[in-house]
């Protein structure tokens, strides 16, 4: 019996080992992958192209993640979203992320995608000559009041020193038949989504088209960027790296000019009502707007524009006090 | 009939405000997902004044548009209640419209009108247009047989006549249908607002989502919900005066 008992407990013993052992042995990739939500800012269209990069590639699962990449949109706010917990990482604007710092939210920036603002202004040079800021005196200029480009057209103004009844404000939204008529002089559009399907409409109609940019003015208005929660980044640490390495090798290939086919490929597999030589256009305005020189890091946090944009904020009294912009700013990747 | 139709509005209103903080506290949300009491309040001084110019901006857009759907559902509904193919076809053609989403049209509207008063008026129209629409011709090719049979024997049925027998005889229906179209006058005209107009609450709703301030959309849902209520019962009030005008009769 004592022997019979004896056997009994070497052989449990023995199983529980080679079990042990087995599982040490098993591969990186059967480990089950660590499921997180994403949700971009926008629907999917050229600005989000690395993002769908990562998740199409495969580069989240291979860093042990399953990543759900869900579409923004005018409704969808993903710094709500993180704080209600329904989603772990997400894409908001710099001016989104001051507002809800400043009242509490709990979020920290983690990468920064576009280092210049792709909110430009259309005008048609040969209609509206813009050579100085001094040349808007006396333009009626497109803005969506309470958007960004309100923000960024009224800092301009204000650092020129034009006064608002120097220029006309005109509301804008959609529809761009005020701007086709000639009634507004100047309209706002995202110059790698809009300007080029835009440009395309004039171009065809005979006229000539420029885009003014504020960042070149000296308006350095951050806009999208990765944000996560301050307890995520305290307690799974390890998941942020290797969402945030994912996500930035997936951009970096995505704007790589050697993968562009492929990046168009993603992004019409996702999008399929714009046509294949607009994406192109687009692909290469997003490059220059995310990547302003060859060797350029994808997803440093310029923490001089932040400032700006929370300066700015501030003299427009969007927030009501100052927030220090520079205490949310927490690059995963240092570089 | 005020005070009853102010404090249903008052209660619901609370209660889903009393859910909304009891979400915030429980889950420890900050303000910038549902806002504090006092930032509301804050919000709610600063905002209430030029809040309420814009409902009422709104509500006269609704009264207009509700006006001009009721004598436009009217016209067609008295011709869509022919038996002949011209009466089938309206019918046809209604319910089809009625199945278009009115964000889709409405930029159609706003190239070929601008983005003025004529377009918050003609969306407003639409969206409480069909209902009523479908009521009246239902109502109106409704047979009231028991009192057109009389006229019809004595060949004295025209249609004028038949027209006004059945809207008599279904008085309490139609009278309905236009108070509860009232409520998607207000709706339509919001959504014109914030699709694309520069005036009116919807288009200060539309700002305030701009700038994610859920605060000024309470404020902004507070007193849609008040002007909404007084324009409902001024309805019903006019409703309780022809039917007793009619009884009288």
């Amino acid at each position: 019996m004592q022997r019979y008992l004896f056997h009994q407990i070497v052989s449990a013993a023995v199983s529980m080992i080679l079990v042990l052992i087995l599982a040490g042995c098993a591969p990186e990739a059967e480990k089950p992958l660590e499921e997180v939500n994403y949700r971009l800012k926008w629907l999917y269209n050229i600005s989000v192209v690395g993002d769908l990069y990562a998740l199409d590639s495969g580069l989240f699962s291979k860093h042990g993640l399953a990543v759900n990449v869900k579409p923004g949109g005018p409704e969808k706010d993903a710094i709500k979203e993180l704080e209600l917990g329904h989603a772990q990482f997400g894409v908001a604007s710099a001016d989104q992320v001051i507002r809800a710092v400043s009242k509490g939210s709990p979020i920290v920036v983690i990468a920064q995608l576009f280092q210049i603002n792709p909110l430009h202004w259309i005008f048609r040079p040969d209609k509206t000559p813009l050579k100085t800021p001094q040349d808007l005196k006396g333009l009626t200029i497109g803005i969506t009041h309470g958007g960004n480009d309100e923000t960024i057209m009224r800092a301009l103004l204000a650092k020129y020193g034009i006064q608002e009844s120097e220029v006309n404000l005109f509301s804008v939204r959609y529809d761009y038949t005020p701007f086709y008529q000639g009634k507004v002089d100047l309209w706002p559009l995202y110059r790698n989504a809009q300007a080029p399907i835009i440009g395309a409409k004039l171009q065809k109609a005979g006229e000539r088209f420029d885009l003014m940019d504020p960042s070149r003015l000296g308006i350095r208005l951050v806009a999208n960027s990765v944000v996560t929660t301050r307890k995520m980044l305290e307690e799974r640490r390890e998941t942020v790296e290797k969402f945030i390495e994912a996500l930035l090798q997936g951009w970096q290939e995505a704007l790589d000019p050697a993968n562009t086919d492929k990046a168009i490929d993603l992004v019409l597999k996702y999008n399929k009502e714009t046509p294949e030589e607009i994406v192109r256009q687009q692909l290469a305005a997003t490059r220059v707007l995310m990547m302003p020189s060859a060797n350029f890091e994808f997803g440093t946090i310029d923490t001089a524009a932040w400032q700006q944009t929370e300066d700015i904020m501030l003299a427009q009294k969007l927030i009501p006090v100052r927030v220090y912009v520079e205490k949310l700013l927490k690059p995963i990747k240092e570089w | 009939m005020l005070h009853r139709r102010i404090y249903q509005f008052l209660m619901i209103y609370f209660i889903g405000f009393a859910a909304l903080m009891l979400v915030k506290y429980s889950l420890n949300l900050s303000d910038y997902v549902i806002p504090s009491l006092s930032e509301i309040w804050i919000t709610c001084r600063r905002y209430f004044g030029l809040y309420l110019l814009a409902v009422i901006n709104t509500l006269s857009v609704a009264i207009l548009g509700h006006i001009l759907s009721i004598c436009m559902a009217t016209v067609v509904g008295i011709i869509g209640r022919l038996t002949i193919w011209i009466g089938s076809f309206i019918r046809v053609a209604a319910y089809n419209i009625q199945a278009y989403p009115i964000v889709a049209v409405a930029p159609i509207i706003f190239i070929l009108l601008g983005d003025g008063l004529s377009s918050r008026l003609l969306i407003a129209a639409m969206i409480c247009y069909f209902p009523l629409l479908l009521s009246i011709i239902g109502v109106l090719s409704e047979p009231v047989t028991e009192i057109e049979h009389f006229f019809e024997s004595t060949r004295r049925m025209n249609w004028k006549l038949q027209v006004k027998i059945r809207a008599f005889e279904n008085t309490h229906k139609l009278i309905t249908v236009i108070v509860g179209s009232a409520t998607l006058a207000m709706v339509g005209t919001i959504v014109a607002e914030f699709i694309a107009a520069n005036a009116g609450i919807g288009y200060s709703i539309r700002i305030a989502l701009y700038q994610s301030d859920l605060a000024k959309i309470l404020v902004a849902l507070f007193l849609i919900g008040i002007c909404t209520s007084v324009y409902l019962v001024f309805l019903e009030w006019l409703g309780i005066i022809i039917k007793r005008h009619i009884g009288s009769v």
